[in-house]
């Protein structure tokens, strides 16, 4: 009898193991074929009809990484001049036809989505968790309301907001600073912050902080050696959300930076070149890109999962 | 040695309430200041310059021109035909994708919780991707997909010559397919947390009592993964009325795209400059999306209790 | 844990900075070979300029705006043989095109002196001039013979405001229009050819009407074999499907108003520009599916994937099909200009919708960077420099001289087509109200022309009627209106 029930469940577990998979799979598909694009020749790209079978090449992560110029029908490179060619140079002669000018956008735009998200998360930390703490211990008078204002400033569509905050920083000639996003960003995500971590906050036992008080401690001294150690994995939670957004931001990107401080979303969907929209190029950037915020969540991927139930459940 | 204890007590209560309210102004003001700043001053200007007939184009002589022309934006807006169907396809836009964003994170979420086995956590990386993704740039991944002519898309599922982003009968369920596909894993994250949360010994002991899967479900789960699946559905619907990245890089926004409200507030706004007109829809937008959110809110709130 | 992510941001920034420091790297080199190149070509120049140089203190380096395409690359490189005369570092700032607009007008609206050149669109010439973001140039050209060497047309599109009055706002730095390829291969295969003479009654060749362009766009309409007639814009977020209404609503008989009395009844809604957009309905029955939104993206996508034996593009865009990596049938492809019509009131018509931008100096810089603005576009402005410039591929000059040289018109198969548009090509307005006009054609016009609500003659009474209303309001009609009172 407890044989049969076993294997019932049994089969059972790995009906439900086989359908997870396919449906990772098919959920995987447009990313697969973003990837596939980001491998393939100019013309293969758009082949009508689309086939599976393609020649694989790596123009277009070359591409992604310079900026270019058409050889002119009256410049074309001679047998010597293809010969002296460095093999990055070469494939992208072969692919399309184009002398590598210098190195590109890209590297810039990376560090700079970098520095801003960065800085960004460590401030909207920062601030979300003393504020969080705050919230959270203090009375303070119309609690409620201030805590949803905090969140209803999250609720305008930024394209409302960006003429006067554009003007805002236009006034202080920093419309093309690093700081100007951090700011930006930092200001965007602490709403999402503090709720979340208040929640987290709240979880924790205010009698361990009581004790510590009384035997001496300060206020500040009770927040940073016991509710911060606790709070980590709410911390790690909110650090990924945060993180994540303020990466892949792009309506204010767009409008508050230009050459100095260009994040990569508002760069890579527009890569326009002579020869037309290079979809491979973009194909690569957006992997390239995808990266780090793809490691991110992986490391923090437990804490995510155990920190976001005690974040929002409990009072 | 009692009554020192008690006297030190008072003594350092009473110091700590002294220290307490600095404290809370240094704990919490940072961020009101900020958000006063970066979000309050905008947010106000944007109201007043919605009573206005600024147009950002034109020369900014303060008195001669914008001049304050009360609610006439408003009235404006209320009475355009056409607002009325941009109203509507947003709000079919929001149900159909939080909805169904909903609906796949939850079950994603219940089925990987039945079962662990070796790389589960792999594959549960894998399903959180679409997330990590920029919404502009998944709109051009996308737009290349559903291509007509030479996007897989319509050749994957056999569907021959559907035109996902530009036919006005089909394109708001493309987008509306893009967005279920970057957001659910959102929806899957917050439930798998509230499903982990559920402590194990009370299902043991509704095993103990023969309890069906359904009272197993609606009387120990939903309860207690609910008010996680609120806070995501309270973000989800906020940023679904706002969408625009995504929708405009499948769409492109002619007249051809669905028509959602923060696309005719771009074209409003950045197209044809009519920076008051625009202010003014976008405070409608706000007020709606208040109205709507504090509806889930007190929900949330009263969950939590 | 703490450890693996501190070691993870850190390898980040590492990685970040050194692919960073690499590129910085490679750009001196890169630029330091190119500007040995260049130096070693234009020694003499150096001589003759370098006195003028003397008498005005200029800025050190200049940034010029313009969108995110080829053209711009090709500007940078020009631009070094200026840096070589002057050693004013030239520095290019690309915007994509989908937001370009929008960003040089918030800027200006701020008043930034973030760049001292913008090459903006011709349309927003009126708008940059009545709001005193430009600096007028009506010396300067005339100075400096650029009034005189330059296209009348171009000079009188791209930089005339208001029209008539000849002041002038830019120098025009990359002319454009719109014209067509076509599937030399399909259009001279003798089955092809029979049947069409056997359907049509008259011999298969290049379009020498548009009534011809229709006829042979139905013929090779085949969408059960995936073939289509013709690829032409549908996008009316921005200006694409106005573009190519303008041309057809002006070679029927109408046009989009006097661009000097600011009239719009009677031109916007004659018989002539009915029976215009009622032909742009009849032709975009032949497009590829998924066309909706399609400009210069898809027009030209469609044509390499061989779908269509015809594609309209800006001239701008159209090495990509001469280039035989990007374009399989770039040996088969021929091009030719629009064509001229016979217009409902028997009056033959040609006319070709106009592209391209001028470069204009910022009112909002110093003195010095002004100096160094105007040195450039001199120097831009000569006939070697045209010369040069016309010579990159997707770059086109405007210096006349430099047009009717058999260098340019040998330069690339579309260049005659390019020289002979030029000299038909007619714009849109260029008021300052040009964006919510174009709004509302694109909008009522369109629902016509892609989805086919309403008729022809409706949509553009209801446009007419709005931008009377416009021009009413912002009093363009009152006796005493002075358009040149700015």
């Amino acid at each position: 009898m407890g044989e049969v029930v076993k294997k019932k469940k049994n089969i059972r577990r790995y009906l439900i193991i086989l359908l997870i998979i396919v449906i990772t799979f098919v959920y995987m598909v447009p990313l697969l074929y973003v990837i596939t694009t980001s491998f393939k020749s100019w013309s293969d790209v758009q082949k009508v009809p689309p086939t599976f079978a393609f020649k694989p090449s790596i123009a277009a992560y070359i591409r992604i990484f310079t900026s270019r110029v058409v050889y002119s029908e009256g410049n074309q490179p001679t047998e010597e001049d293809i010969e002296n060619m460095k093999w990055y140079e070469r494939i992208v002669y072969e692919e399309t036809g184009e002398r590598i000018v210098r190195i590109g956008d890209l590297p810039r735009r990376y560090l700079n989505s970098t520095i801003i998200a960065v800085a960004s998360t460590i401030l909207t930390i920062i601030l979300g968790t003393i504020a969080a703490y705050g919230f959270s211990r203090f009375k303070i008078r119309g609690k409620d309301d201030l805590l949803f204002f905090i969140l209803s400033t999250r609720m305008l569509p930024p394209v409302v907001v960006i003429i006067p905050v554009f003007l805002m920083f236009r006034f202080f000639n920093m419309t093309d600073s690093h700081l100007t996003l951090i700011l930006l960003y930092t200001a965007f995500n602490v709403s999402f912050a503090v709720w979340v971590l208040k929640g987290f906050i709240d979880e924790i036992p205010i009698e361990y902080e009581e004790a510590a008080m009384v035997d001496g401690y300060t206020r500040f001294q009770a927040f940073r050696k016991i509710v911060l150690p606790q709070a980590t994995t709410g911390i790690a939670a909110t650090a990924v959300f945060v993180f994540i957004f303020a990466w892949n931001e792009y309506a204010f990107a767009l409008v508050l930076s230009r050459r100095v401080s260009q994040t990569v979303p508002a760069w890579l969907p527009y890569q326009m070149g002579v020869l037309g929209y290079d979809w491979a190029a973009a194909a690569a950037g957006t992997l390239l890109f995808l990266i780090p915020a793809m490691i991110f969540t992986v490391l923090l991927r437990n804490h995510l999962v155990r920190g976001i139930t005690f974040g929002a459940i409990r009072k | 040695m009692k009554k020192k204890s008690g006297s030190r007590k008072t003594v350092n209560m009473a110091y700590r309430s002294m220290k307490d309210t600095t404290l809370l102004r240094i704990f919490v003001l940072p961020v009101i200041i900020l958000l006063i700043i970066m979000n309050v001053f905008p947010l106000f200007w944007s109201l007043v310059l919605s009573f206005s007939d600024y147009s950002a184009k034109r020369a900014t002589e303060w008195g001669e021109n914008p001049e304050m022309i009360g609610a006439v934006n408003y009235s404006e807006m209320l009475r355009d035909p056409k607002m009325w169907n941009r109203f509507i396809t947003t709000a079919k836009f929001v149900l159909l994708s939080v909805g169904l964003q909903m609906i796949l994170g939850f079950g994603m979420a219940l089925l990987l919780h039945q079962v662990k086995f070796f790389g589960k956590g792999f594959l549960t990386t894998l399903l959180i991707l679409p997330m990590t993704m920029s919404p502009v740039i998944v709109g051009i991944m996308w737009k290349l997909f559903y291509n007509a002519n030479y996007g897989m898309f319509n050749m994957l599922l056999g569907l021959g010559k559907i035109d996902w982003t530009t036919d006005p009968t089909f394109n708001l369920y493309g987008v509306v397919i893009a967005d279920v596909w970057m957001w659910t894993p959102f929806v899957m994250l917050l439930s798998i947390a509230g499903l982990s949360a559920v402590p194990r010994y009370l299902y043991e002991a509704a095993e103990i009592d023969r309890a069906s899967w359904w009272y197993k479900f609606t009387r120990i789960t939903m309860p207690m993964v609910y008010p996680l699946l609120l806070v995501a559905l309270i973000f989800r619907t906020m940023e679904a009325f706002k969408i625009f990245d995504i929708a405009m890089g499948i769409t492109g926004r002619g007249t051809t795209a669905p028509q959602l409200l923060s696309m005719y507030l771009y074209n409003v706004g950045f197209v044809t400059w009519k920076t008051s007109y625009g202010s003014a829809l976008g405070y409608i937008m706000l007020i709606m999306i208040i109205a709507i959110t504090s509806i889930f809110i007190k929900y949330l709130n009263r969950a939590r209790q | 844990m703490r450890k693996a992510l501190i070691w993870l941001l850190a390898a980040m920034l590492m990685v970040s900075l050194t692919i960073y420091g690499a590129g910085c790297k490679a750009e001196e080199a890169a630029e330091e070979e190119i500007a040995e190149e260049e130096m070693e070509e234009e020694a003499e120049e150096e001589e003759a300029a370098e006195e003028e140089a003397e008498e005005m203190a200029m800025a050190d380096s200049i940034t010029i705006h313009w969108a995110q395409w080829a053209p711009a690359d090709n500007l940078e490189a020009l631009s070094a043989g200026f840096t070589a005369e002057t050693g004013i570092e030239v520095i290019v700032e690309q915007t994509p095109w989908e937001t370009f607009v929008q960003k040089y007008n918030v800027e200006m609206i701020a008043g930034s002196d973030a760049w001292d050149i913008i090459v903006a669109d011709s349309q927003d010439v009126g708008n940059m001039a009545i709001n005193g973001h430009f600096v007028e140039l009506t010396d300067f050209v005339q100075e400096k013979g650029i009034l005189d060497s330059f296209l009348p047309s171009a000079m009188y599109y791209y930089s005339e405001y208001p029209k008539g009055y000849e002041r002038y706002w830019g120098v025009p730095v990359e002319g454009d229009a719109l014209g067509w390829a076509y599937r030399m291969d399909l259009f001279q295969d003798p089955d092809n050819m029979a049947a069409f003479e056997a359907e049509y009654g008259y011999a298969l060749g290049v379009p020498e009407s548009w009534d011809m362009l229709k006829d042979i766009a139905e013929f090779f309409h085949d969408p059960d074999n995936e073939f289509y007639g013709v690829a032409v814009y549908g996008d009316n977020g921005y200006d694409s499907l106005a573009m190519i209404a303008e041309q057809t609503i002006r070679v029927y008989g109408g046009d989009l108003g006097n661009f000097e009395t600011f009239e719009v009844d009677g031109y916007l809604n004659s018989e002539g520009a009915v029976a215009g957009i009622e032909y742009y309905r009849e032709l975009y029955r032949f497009v590829p599916p998924g066309f909706g939104d399609a400009f210069y993206v898809a027009t030209n996508d469609a044509f390499i994937s061989g779908i269509v034996p015809m594609s309209t593009n800006f001239f701008a865009f159209l090495p990509a099909l001469a280039n035989p990596e990007t374009n399989p049938f770039a040996g088969d492809t021929g091009y030719f200009t629009c064509p001229p019509q016979e217009g409902v009131d028997g009056v033959v018509r040609q006319s070709a919708a106009l592209g391209g931008q001028a470069g204009s100096v910022v009112s909002y810089i110093s003195e010095e960077k002004k100096n160094a603005a105007f040195a450039w576009l001199e120097w831009f402005a000569r006939e070697e420099t045209q010369a040069e410039w016309a010579q990159l591929p997707g770059s086109f000059t405007c210096h006349e001289a430099v047009l009717n040289s058999d260098e340019f018109l040998n330069a690339a198969p579309y260049n005659p087509n390019m020289k002979e548009s030029f000299e038909l090509f007619q714009d849109w307005w260029a008021v300052p109200q040009y964006d919510e006009m174009l709004r509302t054609f694109s909008e009522v016009v369109g629902a016509y022309v892609i989805s086919g609500t309403g008729t022809a003659e409706d949509a553009l009474q209801e446009v007419t009627d709005i931008w009377t209303e416009i021009f009413e309001e912002d009093g363009y009609y009152d006796p005493d209106f002075d358009p040149n009172d700015f």
